[in-house]
């Protein structure tokens, strides 16, 4: 479903992602960790085709993301960390221009609109401008838009920034559905708790390198500690290694 | 329960039209959902706009009007003189205007974000923010030019077929430029990331160097040998560039002159309506040819220009800025650090912000541009003098946009970032005097240039230099008070965009009621100068009452009226504001 084929980005001279492979297959919730500045947002840019890389390709469903843009798309879905809305439109108006975007026919679109509106919780506030939205409406709005056309690949970036702690609940019991269904999910996230209770896989990426590829389980073995939460696996994960942030603040001290 | 899964061929690539069919259908929808909230929330704003412009249109038109019943007696080449630097200057500028306001709509806005995101090609996202680039671009130009094409249509006793034209050709025109402007910017998005504003400034520097010498050779050429045939000549000589028939400015002026055209002779006016229909054929099949270009380049270059751009590493900071910075802040008793740190905040935000000080800069060079040249004409002391005060409400007027703008939404944009100026040892009334200040001196130094400036080159005596500096001083304080005052009084918390936070009630009233000031202040003391002392010359010697207030008491009298009103403005609007911004709660 989605394939990073070698793939490096450059910013200048500093290398934000460094040669990355990684495939994630049809059905599978992949999370991406790592500490500010580790080259996620980047990664995540040139998965939905705002960035192109400097090497490699990106393919999603089998479409080069860079060459074949509108392809890839159609299968895509993406949840930005900063909701962009228009905001002189409704959330029912939003909703139905990303409906035609996508080519759903009228009957299609009627129906799928009143579903999303039901399921994220947006009747209440459907009809007003989305400039009287607060952050967390916007952002149940925005993953209502991402999911109207059904995609094969939804990219979340940040996904729980301003969401209620129910609306945290919908969205959690929705991608754990919609990857049973076949959905595949990557996600940036902060939010260890959540990547450690629904990532089948996590990536750990530190200063533009996939520094760990595996389960939860696999990095307790990698790191060789029992019984310790996720959180604390990625802080000794990111702090002991010699090219870590905290690492090289520490050299540059001494 | 979630939804089901889409059936196959529930969602499908849209072909061009009906892409294009969407990206209108949300144009009409933006625009209906605008003018539904202006109506029921800016009432204010619309009727002003509505009503300035009015009479900015009427009063140009009255203007050509006028110039143009003086022209026709002439020589018939000057109006198509007229006609070809006019429309071939605008030309330029339209490339510039429509090329910087592509780079911000496709590539700095967030809506690009949403929409390279989206199935749509790149050629309909283009379509889609050129319309709205033409549309800022027609605006203006219609509303500069429609006044002074139909006053032309008047003086000439055009038929309606001309003012049924007008439109078309205008509008056919300017999709031209814009085009242009629009290709442009992609392209250099796309090819030359780096050395875009490099680019742009050399072709900015290197068009306004051509018109301020074209602009000072002729005043020149005027003051050596008056107007003249030779002078005529050597004009239409020097300006030939812009008769080229290859430019859409010549199609344009040729239409229009082709349309207003009266002849008598049935057969005679029926081919100049042809002849000018030929020309409005040109200028549109030019404007589609060059959409479809657009198209083409956009199609192969708008993605990479967006991934190029967005890739950019920002520019280092420069140190020298930052030393200086320090030195502000360093400088002065400890007492008043936090109140200069202030400033200094705001003063790298200024910095920072292009925006802000390219408009800065923009309007108070060309005015000082203006001012410059003023010597160059030989006024009479009346003129000069009152081409003094209008100045003096010029600057004032600019000045006033500047404090509305950006000196106005501080407060509310500091609102937004409250909880860290809350958590500082500083008290709320010195952020609020903090942006007083840095309005005050930041327009001070530039106005008070600006109108030394003006009045030297005019040559007007020194008294009257100073009263105009007095009234600048008073000018800058007064709109310091109004707009920081109403800016804390009435703060819009909620909004992030200083654009909208101005052009809301209490920007309109911010402006409206430095409008007002302006007009009040210049007008109490340009009455000694120029009433009364036109009432007093009208009297016998020794007889009228006006005479002592044409004097110098009567300017004393109306600078200490300009003073007091002019503190009474500043303070009372910031003691109001300072108030209100003790009570806030975020």
């Amino acid at each position: 479903m989605i394939e990073f084929d070698h793939v490096s980005r450059s910013y200048g001279r500093k290398l934000a992602v460094d040669d990355l492979a990684l495939s994630i297959p049809r059905g599978e919730l992949f999370a991406l960790l790592g500490p500010n500045g580790a080259g996620k947002t980047t990664t995540i840019k040139m998965l939905v085709g705002l960035l192109r890389p400097s090497g490699g390709a990106v393919r999603v469903c089998g479409h080069d993301v860079a060459r074949s843009p509108r392809e890839a798309h159609m299968h895509l879905g993406y949840v930005p960390d900063e909701p962009c809305l228009y905001d002189k439109l409704t959330g029912r108006e939003f909703l139905w221009f990303i409906a035609d975007m996508f080519g759903m026919p009228r009957h299609v679109a009627t129906r799928r609109i009143a579903e999303e509106i039901e399921h994220f919780e947006l009747a209440e506030f459907a009809n007003d401008l989305a400039e009287s939205y607060s952050l967390g409406m916007k952002q149940r709005l925005v993953f209502a838009a991402a999911l109207l056309h059904d995609p094969s690949v939804l990219v979340l970036d940040e996904p729980m920034v301003g969401l209620d702690p129910r609306s945290v609940r919908i969205v959690k019991d929705l991608l754990q559905e919609k990857t049973h269904q076949g959905m595949t999910v990557f996600m940036s996230t902060h939010t260890l708790a959540m990547a450690e209770e629904m990532a089948d896989r996590i990536g750990v990426m530190v200063r533009g390198r996939m520094q760990f590829l595996g389960t939860v389980m696999e990095l307790r073995e990698h790191m060789a500690i029992e019984s310790t939460s996720l959180e604390q696996l990625y802080l000794q994960f990111t702090t002991d290694r010699p090219d870590s942030p905290a690492a090289e603040a520490a050299g540059e001290q001494v | 329960m979630t939804a089901p899964a889409l059936a196959a061929g529930d969602t499908r690539q849209l072909s061009h039209d009906a892409e294009a069919r969407v990206f209108l259908r949300l144009r009409a929808m933006l625009a209906w959902r605008t003018i539904q909230w202006m109506v029921r929330h800016a009432r204010l704003r619309l009727t002003l706009v509505a009503l300035l412009s009015l009479v900015f249109w009427a009063s140009l038109y009255g203007l050509f009007h006028e110039a143009f019943a003086f022209l026709d007696s002439l020589h018939a080449q000057v109006i198509s003189l007229l006609f070809n630097a006019f429309f071939a200057s605008l030309m330029v500028m339209l490339v510039f205007s429509n090329g910087i306001l592509t780079y911000g709509s496709m590539y700095a806005s967030p809506e690009a974000k949403l929409l390279l995101t989206l199935p749509a090609r790149s050629e309909s996202i283009f379509g889609h923010k050129f319309r709205e680039s033409l549309w800022f671009s027609c605006w203006g130009f219609v509303l500069l030019g429609s006044p002074m094409l139909a006053a032309y249509g008047v003086v000439r006793g055009a038929p309606w077929t001309y003012y049924a034209l007008l439109f078309p050709l205008m509008i056919s025109f300017v999709i031209i430029p814009a085009t242009i402007g629009s290709i442009c910017c992609i392209a250099m998005a796309a090819w030359l990331p780096r050395l875009r504003f490099h680019a742009t400034a050399v072709a900015l520097a290197a068009g306004s160097t051509a018109a301020v010498w074209l602009g000072w050779s002729l005043i020149r050429s005027v003051n050596n040998q008056g107007i003249t045939t030779a002078w005529f000549e050597e004009t239409l000589s020097r300006m030939s560039i812009a008769e080229h028939k290859l430019l859409p400015s010549w199609w344009l002026s040729s239409g229009l002159i082709e349309a207003a055209r009266k002849d008598v002779d049935a057969e005679n006016a029926w081919a100049s309506f042809i002849e000018s229909l030929k020309f409005l054929a040109l200028l549109v099949s030019n404007g589609l040819l060059l959409q479809v270009a657009g198209g083409w380049v956009a199609q192969s270059a708008y993605r990479l220009g967006y991934s190029q751009i967005a890739g950019e590493v920002p520019a280092r900071r420069n140190r020298q800025l930052s030393r200086f910075d320090d030195f502000l802040t360093n400088i002065g008793s400890r007492r008043r650090r936090p109140l200069r740190l202030l400033l200094v905040k705001d003063l790298r935000i200024f910095r920072r912000d292009i925006a802000q000080w390219s408009q800065f800069a923009i309007f108070f060079g060309l005015l000082g541009l203006y001012f410059f040249n003023l010597r160059c004409f030989n006024y009479t002391h009346t003129y000069r003098s009152m081409i003094g005060f209008l100045n003096l409400a010029v600057v004032g007027l600019i000045l006033s946009t500047f404090t509305t703008r950006f000196i106005f939404p501080m407060i509310s944009l500091e609102g937004r970032r409250f909880w860290i100026l809350g958590l500082l040892p500083v008290h709320r009334d010195q952020i609020v005097w903090s942006k007083f200040l840095f309005s005050f001196f930041g327009g001070l130094l530039p106005c008070s240039l600006l109108v030394w400036l003006s009045d030297s080159m005019l040559g007007v005596s020194r008294g009257l230099l100073v009263v105009h500096e007095i009234c600048c001083l008073m000018l800058c304080l007064g709109l310091s008070g109004i707009a920081v005052g109403l800016g804390a009084k009435m703060p819009d918390l909620r909004e992030s965009s200083p654009a909208k936070i101005a052009s809301g009630f209490g920007g309109t009233l911010s402006l409206v009621m430095s409008s007002l000031f302006i007009i009040f202040t210049v007008m109490v003391v340009a009455l000694p100068v120029h009433v009364f002392a036109a009432l007093a010359a009208m009297a016998p010697p020794g007889r009228s009452p006006f005479s002592w207030a044409a004097g110098p008491w009567g300017m004393t009298i109306s600078v200490s009226v300009v003073v007091v009103v002019g503190l009474l403005v500043t303070f009372i609007p910031l003691t109001l504001g300072i108030r209100a911004f003790r009570q806030l709660e975020p």
